[in-house]
């Protein structure tokens, strides 16, 4: 399976899958014209890369999105649940959110990312 | 009658209006306004969450316009969608507003006004409970966006959304909405 990587722009963000290290990061504001489109190569290479994943080595999101709009928060949800689903067949996953100490709306947009989903979550701040 | 350069900076001015397109939407003007509104915030001080709140309205209510308008590509009534919508960003003394406006058909308002009903009367705990529901929801297939973007706009504001439907002949009406932050 090969690396994805997909270069930041204005309105979408880094997005740098590595199977070898399983450390998997998207960094950027997410706001693109069809949030869906951009994403869907990034779900099916998810969804290739947790059906060859058959042990318990972890596997860590990196999450940094200064802004997303609502269309790519259902998407980073969506992505969200597939670790869910992973997490639930015995995958070790992590994620790890990170947000500007100094913006308070971005806080709250990651905690309630966490609420809604039961996986190891870390909001950290930077 | 022709009117004036500064007629239109006076409007602009008592209207506390900072900027404005009137036109076509594209995705790569909606970048670039709300990344000079940004920069203007910033210059300003504004504090980050409010920067914060002000793009994350102006884009979601440009992108609602937008994606509103892609439904009708290929209709009769496109070029007339396309081109009639507006998008203002002001500031009075304690807050920015986002006021936009753009053409609807009559048969797709009943949908939107009861949307819209919903979201201005709920709290913030109400809202909360929408964005929750909306976000946990399977996708309607061939929809642009996700259907969040009214109730995240509701969370952001200062006040209840105001907004109207304002008749413009036999196919349109004008609806415009205006939001404080």
């Amino acid at each position: 399976m090969e690396r994805l990587f997909i270069d930041q722009a204005k309105a979408t963000p880094q997005i740098d899958f590595d199977m070898d290290t399983r450390i998997l990061i998207i960094k950027g504001q997410s706001y693109p014209e069809n949030a869906f489109k951009f994403y869907e190569p990034v779900f099916n290479w998810l969804d290739d890369f947790l059906t060859q994943i058959q042990d318990e080595r972890q596997i860590r999101l990196e999450l940094s999105l200064p802004y997303v709009n609502t269309s790519s928060s259902k998407c980073i949800m969506m992505l969200l649940e597939k670790f869910e689903e992973a997490k639930e067949q015995g995958r070790n996953i992590l994620i790890n959110w990170y947000y500007d100490k100094d913006n308070e709306s971005e806080l709250e947009c990651a905690e309630e990312f966490k609420e809604f989903v039961d996986l190891e979550f870390n909001l950290i701040p930077c | 009658m022709c009117m004036k350069l500064t007629d239109i900076q006076n409007i602009l001015g008592t209207s506390k209006i900072l900027t404005c397109f009137s036109g076509r939407f594209s995705q790569g003007l909606i970048e670039e306004m709300g990344e000079a509104v940004k920069k203007h915030m910033e210059c300003e001080e504004m504090p980050k969450n409010a920067i914060f709140n002000v793009f994350s309205i102006f884009i979601e209510q440009t992108q609602n316009i937008k994606n509103y308008t892609a439904t009708k590509e290929g209709s009769p009534n496109y070029n007339t969608i396309a081109g009639n919508s507006i998008v203002c960003i002001g500031n009075t003394e304690n807050n920015y507003f986002i006021w936009s406006g753009n053409y609807i058909e009559n048969s797709d308002i009943e949908p939107l006004r009861k949307k819209l009903e919903l979201v201005s009367k709920a709290n913030k705990d109400e809202l909360k409970l929408l964005f929750r529901e909306q976000m946990k929801k399977e996708l309607e297939p061939g929809k642009n966006g996700a259907g969040i973007g009214l109730i995240d706009i509701a969370r952001k504001a200062s006040s209840p959304i105001e907004y109207s439907f304002e008749k413009v002949d036999d196919s349109f009406y004008f609806y415009e909405i205006k939001v404080i932050v």
